[in-house]
């Protein structure tokens, strides 16, 4: 599965995860009282400079954005009919700028790099002995690992019943899924659990 | 066995289940205005069946790994970019979501549809519409008439989770 992350060495890249991640806070919250399109416009340059500067192509931008993109545009065309033209092109603005500043984070900051801030950040919890790390990073890396099980497991399912002249269901689908996916997490505690 | 193995275990599992039902290409359904997918499906069933403490966290687990920048989410976004979104808030609002289907989930289906319906409809709009209001500068008649076609789905969701739900907490596997 293919994430957000770039591969690079910009001065971005090499900016701590955790500052990356409590200025895009910051900016939120700012952007959030801000109405002004030419401020606006002012930031949305500032945040696509800096998306720039990570190393990112067009092409890689679009991949990375399009998903959002058709929602953003959807936003603005509701906005314009039940609002106005000036609420919708401020709508468009300030979203499309807190989107690409997440964008810088996500594509300069690696995933180990992001789960490190958030490990750091659940510490407190940690000391009051509400989370163990250790349990969240395990949780974390089985889930990435089981996605591709679980697809697997559903188009089975999909294709027994379709087999037996069954249309898509999520009725008749959910129950066989969800015994399998219990039974499954038996044999991974046990498994666990044997190693000690 | 301990059972706190387990519970890792079938926190990861269902984590997994709500990306791959999340995943599937959304579908029409007649007398639906809007295209459905299944993710909040899934939470729901997390609720139901796992109760409120191992379903919020299935849903953090969730929303962590999608905001780190794997691509998890319907239609496949990722990263800190859908929190920074107009839908970020019905993203985060699934976790509280997910913990109050647990609380509500009853014995009979009827119970189970309510908490399906308090949890992961009623909750979960509490924080999206705000949010979306908010990151889009909408007023609350105009943000709540743009989720409302979500409605009807939402409602089928919720039928088919506590129906389903029901059927599997009947064999206490878990």
């Amino acid at each position: 599965m293919g994430s957000l992350f770039l591969p690079g060495d910009s001065w971005l890249h090499r900016l701590p995860g955790g500052l990356k991640l409590g200025l895009l806070a910051m900016l939120g919250g700012a952007l959030m009282w801000v109405h002004d399109w030419r401020l606006l416009m002012l930031a949305l340059a500032v945040v696509s400079t800096l998306l720039w500067q990570t190393g990112l192509s067009v092409a890689m931008l679009w991949s990375r954005v399009r998903g959002l993109f058709w929602l953003l545009l959807a936003l603005m065309l509701y906005t314009l009919v039940v609002q106005s033209a000036e609420h919708a092109i401020a709508l468009g603005l300030r979203v499309t700028t807190l989107l690409l500043a997440a964008l810088v984070v996500s594509v300069s900051t690696s995933i180990s790099q992001l789960m490190t801030v958030v490990l750091w950040l659940l510490q407190p919890l940690e000391r009051l002995g509400w989370v163990d790390t250790q349990r969240v990073a395990l949780a974390f890396g089985l889930t990435l690992r089981l996605i591709p099980e679980l697809s697997l497991q559903w188009h089975d399912i999909r294709e027994a019943q379709a087999a037996r002249g069954l249309s898509a269901n999520p009725l008749t689908m959910a129950v066989p899924m969800l015994l399998r996916t219990i039974r499954r997490a038996q044999e991974i505690a046990e498994a666990i659990d044997a190693r000690g | 066995m301990s059972v706190k193995t387990k519970d890792i275990a079938l926190v990861a599992l269902f984590t997994a289940m709500v990306v791959v039902l999340g995943l599937i290409p959304p579908m029409p359904v007649p007398w639906v205005p809007v295209p459905i997918t299944l993710q909040t499906f899934g939470v729901m069933l997390a609720g139901l069946i796992l109760g409120p403490y191992r379903a919020g966290l299935v849903v953090a687990l969730y929303v962590l790994i999608a905001l780190v920048g794997l691509p998890v989410l319907p239609g496949g976004r990722a990263g800190l970019a859908v929190l920074a979104g107009p839908t970020g808030g019905f993203l985060l609002g699934m976790i509280p979501g997910a913990i109050v289907v647990g609380l509500a989930a009853g014995a009979s289906t009827l119970r189970c549809l309510v908490a399906a319906l308090l949890g992961g409809v009623a909750v979960v709009y509490a924080l999206g519409i705000p949010w979306l209001m908010v990151v889009t500068g909408m007023t609350f008649s105009k943000a709540a008439l743009a989720v409302v076609v979500f409605l009807p789905g939402d409602t089928i969701k919720a039928v088919i989770a506590s129906i389903v739900a029901q059927r599997i907490r009947r064999l206490n596997l878990v």
